[in-house]
């Protein structure tokens, strides 16, 4: 196998804070190939977010400092100096996020900004990029490119601007896009518009894109291969039929039940998140599992245990010796057998 | 309504405002006695005439026998046709006596402006970026001395030690030496430096406080994910939407310094500019002269209402123009 | 941090107001009005019946001609001390809640306390240090610990070392040219300061309040033609206009206070209208007004209480601009000469400064930290009511 376009290995961010310090990626591993989309999914304040931000260090430091390994095209990232990531970030690793009202600054025309974003890493005249911003607008489905090029951004609708920020992020021909929650902000029908967009664009562009959402139904219609997190940590993994059909891990299962369409039940997980100054012994998700042991409580996040090719879980009740066919009384996926998917992929 | 529509209905406003106060200006100055009137009557009675017929001659000879709004009519039209009388104390057109004042108060006045708005706003943004350091510390405690020091005590302090303990400057104003000349430029450094004090100290707080905001905003995340490096990212990305708030500040605080303390500078350093000319105006009891810098000064006040509203709106892109 | 939310001057006892009917005064009020009346008898028999020259209090003993200023002085005072300083007593908690939120800005509780020196000073000073008065024989004298060369004194107070005429604890900061003694001069300078900031500020906020709920109340197109008028106000350029008048009127402190007030309240007003707009959206007013309560109930009870940590802001920030224009216009000899003011002694001491700089300096650096003490409270103020900027405790 080759290697992957992105690979991260034990990557860890802490931030200090005036009550210590407080860890919100503790030690996660995860990679992404060449075209493929990854989805990182897990409740808001699982630690998401930040890890994704972890990956080019746009996240501030400090206060937040960030070890481990991540390795991009075969290249360690957080071994580079900021000089280097620079060239990095947009050009090989791009970004979009959630809130595209916030993520433009206002005072400048949208055409400047895209038009920024290329001049920054190629030595591209003006002329010339904006004739490639006005051509990337017009894919991102804008109408009128040329004349929509020199408006602001409080001109363009909620939809259009993601339109505008993805046109931005795909300006430089990036390898991987990294997409947090680029759709929560926006209603229905933009958001699926956009992710049908985002498929196009995967294979026009052939990046890879690791996207991030607290959205099961948006994970089924992209995901390629899922990560589930959960405070800090990983979950579960595996291929997105995998884990729809066969959730193995409690906290996994619980998260498809509060998809209306495929489990039925609204009520969302009981418990909050535990206290990320001071997180549980064990499984992380113990406090909150109805299927805890006194084992759960002891110790680290459980070893990752393989339930299936290419799917692994951190539950100690896929050790050898054990039955986790108790787990599957609630499971969504065996329950309805294999409607969930297929509902979530219409 | 669009910008053109808006520039108009603001400039119409400036007129507007400007007409008051001259309307104001007049109204005060018909509604005390005239010494003129007074002089000529004291003149006759003390020349065993009649007083009370000597005052309605001088009042006759000045217009002042017609009716309120045939007077308020002629002196409006002459303050908009710059029609503003002799000046009796220098002997010349009051508006020949502005002009040269002007010349003189231009001089300081253009390097001050020029100097505040350059370095303000830099001080400002890199306090931001250094937040609650040393160097933070240190700008702030600058800017809040600037802003209390009394320009004219400062003014007096600095002419002695500069002028005359250390003899660096001369302590009164040389008109002679040419306006682009070393000589001048050491002159006008000190007369700069406490307007600039003075002026800045707003400025840098406003911009620290202003761009505090905007370096945590989500579009710096997306700039430096751009990749972006932190020196174009605070340059635009921080600069440019600081300048939104900070003028209004700017156009403020530089108006209210050039209308109070640049008249006191001017006297602490003998500068016959404008607000000498005023002073002086006052002392030599000379009304045409004083009605036509106080004039002066009202439009100027009013122009730069007018910028800073101007200013404002192009330099914020999400104003529209309906709002007023 | 940011885990209690801090309370405010605008956090006000409601179930407490929502009592009272107007009609029924606070404590506050009938103490305003029993300190009130006797001070407006006895400004009225001083108008009408003394003659102008006998001194107010003669009939008593002291020979302090009280003038309109101080009448207007010591009404404002009456105020602050019924409507501020008292509820502070009314609700200790509170009292206690503020200090302990306030002490963490140091250079504010520095602030406080010189400006607690500067009001002390000001109100009782004068009582117990006579005004300075004309000694031209002991002119020049030096501040004690520093001396001046003999020949510049006529007659040295303290001992003369090596013809050096040293200062002595008579005259602490020296004297000026006519041997009016700086410290005591620094002292009446105080009581001017504080009748020019209290008295400013409540004109000010008596026509900034009203003028602003008017607006926001009457709406359509007399708001509009209100809030123009604030932008004239706003555009006036008032040191000149005061030029004006001095020059046609002639002035004195009483028509200063009075122009640089009727001039400044174009941002309370602003600023009182925004807030009435929004308050009396707000739920809690609609059932006032449905329950008939007067509009001037609602903008005594709420829009005042709401508003008032603002307008004391605002306020702090006032002052330092009257108390600098009335020390440039002492400066430029055009200041009302019969009061003792700072401006007037730096004003006096500038064409000796090369050798006698004490007589500018002393005034000059009382001025200077009042003024930065009002910035610096104003400053501490403006970060405590907006709770996203951290206050700074360095």
């Amino acid at each position: 196998m080759a290697t992957p376009l992105l690979e991260v290995e034990d990557l860890k961010t802490t931030f200090s804070t005036d009550n210590g310090d407080l860890t919100a990626v503790d030690g996660i591993d995860f990679a992404v190939d060449e075209g493929e989309t990854v989805c990182i999914v897990g409740e808001s304040g699982s630690g998401k977010t930040v890890a994704t931000e972890s990956i080019t260090r746009i996240v501030k430091e400090p206060p937040g400092r960030v070890e481990g390994t991540v390795r991009f095209k075969g290249r360690d990232l957080l071994s580079m100096s900021e000089e280097e990531l620079r060239q990095i970030r947009g050009n090989g690793i791009a970004h979009i996020f959630q809130n595209p009202q916030e993520a433009m600054n206002h005072c400048y025309t949208v055409g400047w900004q895209i038009a920024e974003a290329l001049q920054i890493h190629q030595d591209v005249p003006d002329k010339k990029a904006r004739a490639r911003a006005v051509d990337l607008l017009d894919r991102v489905g804008i109408a009128n490119a040329s004349t929509r090029f020199d408006d602001y951004p409080h001109e363009f609708s909620g939809g259009q601007k993601q339109r505008v920020m993805i046109a931005m992020a795909l300006v430089s021909d990036p390898d991987l896009l990294i997409a947090d929650e680029p759709t929560t902000a926006l209603d229905v029908t933009v958001q699926a518009q956009i992710l049908k967009l985002l498929d196009e664009l995967q294979d026009e562009f052939d990046m890879g894109i690791l996207f991030v959402t607290h959205d099961l139904g948006v994970v089924a219609q992209i995901a390629d291969r899922i990560v589930v997190m959960y405070a800090g940590k990983v979950m579960e993994r595996g291929g997105v039929l995998d884990i729809f059909e066969h959730p193995a891990h409690p906290y996994t299962q619980q998260l498809l039940n509060c998809v209306p369409e495929i489990g039925g039940n609204e009520g969302g997980i009981p418990g909050t998140l535990p206290n990320p100054h001071d997180p549980p012994d064990g499984c992380r998700f113990a406090p909150r599992c109805s299927y805890a042991e006194q084992t759960c409580r002891t110790g680290g996040q459980p070893e990752e245990l393989d339930v299936s090719p290419g799917q692994r879980v951190s539950c100690i009740h896929y050790r050898d010796g054990r039955d986790p066919s108790l787990l599957r009384e609630n499971a969504p996926g065996v329950e309805s057998g294999s409607n969930g998917v297929s509902s979530a992929d219409d | 309504m669009g910008f053109g529509r808006y520039v108009t209905a603001r400039v119409l406003w400036a007129g507007v405002v400007s007409l008051i106060i001259t309307t104001i200006t007049f109204l005060l100055v018909s509604a005390a006695p005239n010494p003129s009137v007074q002089e000529a009557a004291t003149q006759a009675a003390l020349q065993g005439g009649d007083p009370a017929e000597a005052a309605e001659r001088a009042r006759e000879l000045r217009g002042l026998d017609q009716p309120l709004y045939v007077r308020y009519m002629d002196f409006i039209e002459s303050v908009y046709t710059f029609d503003w009388g002799w000046s009796r104390s220098r002997s010349q057109p009051v508006t020949e006596a502005l002009g040269q004042g002007l010349y003189y108060t231009a001089q300081y006045s253009v390097p001050w402006t020029v100097l505040t708005v350059l370095i303000g706003p830099l001080v400002g943004v890199y306090s931001a970026a250094n937040m609650y350091s040393w160097k933070d510390h240190a700008a702030t405690g600058f800017a809040f001395f600037g802003y209390a020091i009394p320009n004219f005590f400062f003014g007096i302090i600095l002419l002695l030690i500069f002028g005359v303990w250390l003899e660096v400057i001369p302590v009164v104003y040389n008109t002679d030496v040419a306006v682009f000349s070393v000589q001048n430029a050491v002159q006008l450094s000190i007369p700069v430096f406490v307007l600039v004090t003075g002026s800045i100290g707003a400025v840098m707080r406003v911009s620290r406080n202003e761009s505090a905001e905007f370096q945590n905003a989500e579009f710096m995340k997306t700039a430096k994910a751009k990749g972006v490096s932190p020196l174009r990212a605070y340059a635009y990305h921080v600069m440019r939407p600081t300048l939104v708030p900070l003028s209004t500040t700017l156009v403020g605080q530089l108006l209210a310094l050039f209308l109070g303390s640049s008249l006191l500078v001017e006297v602490v350093f003998g500068i016959p500019g404008i607000g000498r000319v005023t002073y002086n105006a006052l002392i030599a009891q000379d009304t045409n002269l004083l009605l036509g810098s106080t004039l002066a000064f009202t439009f100027i006040a009013v122009i730069g209402n007018l910028l800073e509203d101007l200013v404002f709106t192009v330099l914020d892109p999400r104003i529209s123009y309906d709002d007023r | 941090m940011a885990t209690q939310k801090p309370e405010r001057f605008d956090q006000v006892d409601w179930t407490e107001i929502s009592r009272s009917r107007w009609f029924d005064l606070s404590i506050n009020s009938i103490g305003m009005l029993a300190a009130a009346l006797p001070l407006l008898i006895v400004a009225l028999y001083d108008w009408q019946v003394l003659d102008e020259r006998t001194p107010t209090l003669e009939p008593v003993g002291p020979a302090w001609d009280v003038g309109t200023v101080d009448y207007l002085f010591i009404f404002t005072l009456l105020l602050f001390a019924f409507y501020i300083v008292l509820p502070l007593f009314q609700n200790p908690r509170r009292t206690k809640y503020y200090w302990r939120e306030f002490k963490r800005n140091r250079p504010a509780v520095v602030s406080l306390g010189w400006l607690a020196v500067v009001f002390v000073g000001g109100i009782f000073g004068p009582f117990f240090i006579s005004a300075p008065e004309q000694s031209i024989l002991t002119g020049y004298q030096p501040p004690v610990f520093l001396s001046v060369e003999q020949s510049y004194v006529s007659t040295c107070v303290g001992e003369v070392v090596n013809n050096q005429c040293q200062g002595t604890w008579q005259h602490p900061l020296g004297t000026t040219a006519g041997g009016k003694d700086v410290f005591s001069g620094i002292v009446h300078g105080m009581t001017i300061s504080m009748q020019i900031g209290f008295i400013t500020t409540t004109i000010v906020a008596t026509i900034g309040i009203t003028f602003g709920t008017v607006s926001a109340y009457a709406g359509g197109w007399a708001d509009e033609l209100m809030m123009r008028f604030v932008d004239i106000v706003l555009s006036f350029p008032t040191l000149l206009m005061f030029l004006l008048i001095l020059y046609i009127y002639g002035a004195g402190l009483g028509m200063f206070i009075v122009v640089f007030a009727a001039f400044a309240w174009g941002g309370t007003a602003r600023y009182v209208r925004s807030k009435s707009l929004s308050i009396s959206e707000e739920e809690f007013i609609k059932a006032n007004r449905i329950s008939g309560a007067s509009t001037y109930r609602v903008v005594r009870r709420h829009v005042v209480p709401n508003a008032a940590s603002s307008i004391i802001t605002q306020l702090t920030l006032l002052i330092p601009g009257f108390l600098l224009a009335e020390a440039q216009l002492a400066f430029l000899g055009l200041g009302d000469s019969t009061i003792p003011s700072w401006g007037q002694l730096i004003s006096a001491g500038r064409s000796d400064l090369s050798f006698a700089p004490w007589i500018v300096l002393a005034p000059g650096i009382v001025l200077f930290l009042t003024i930065l003490a009002f910035n610096f409270l104003g400053d501490a103020l403006l970060d405590a009511l907006n709770p996203e900027a951290e206050a700074e405790n360095a």
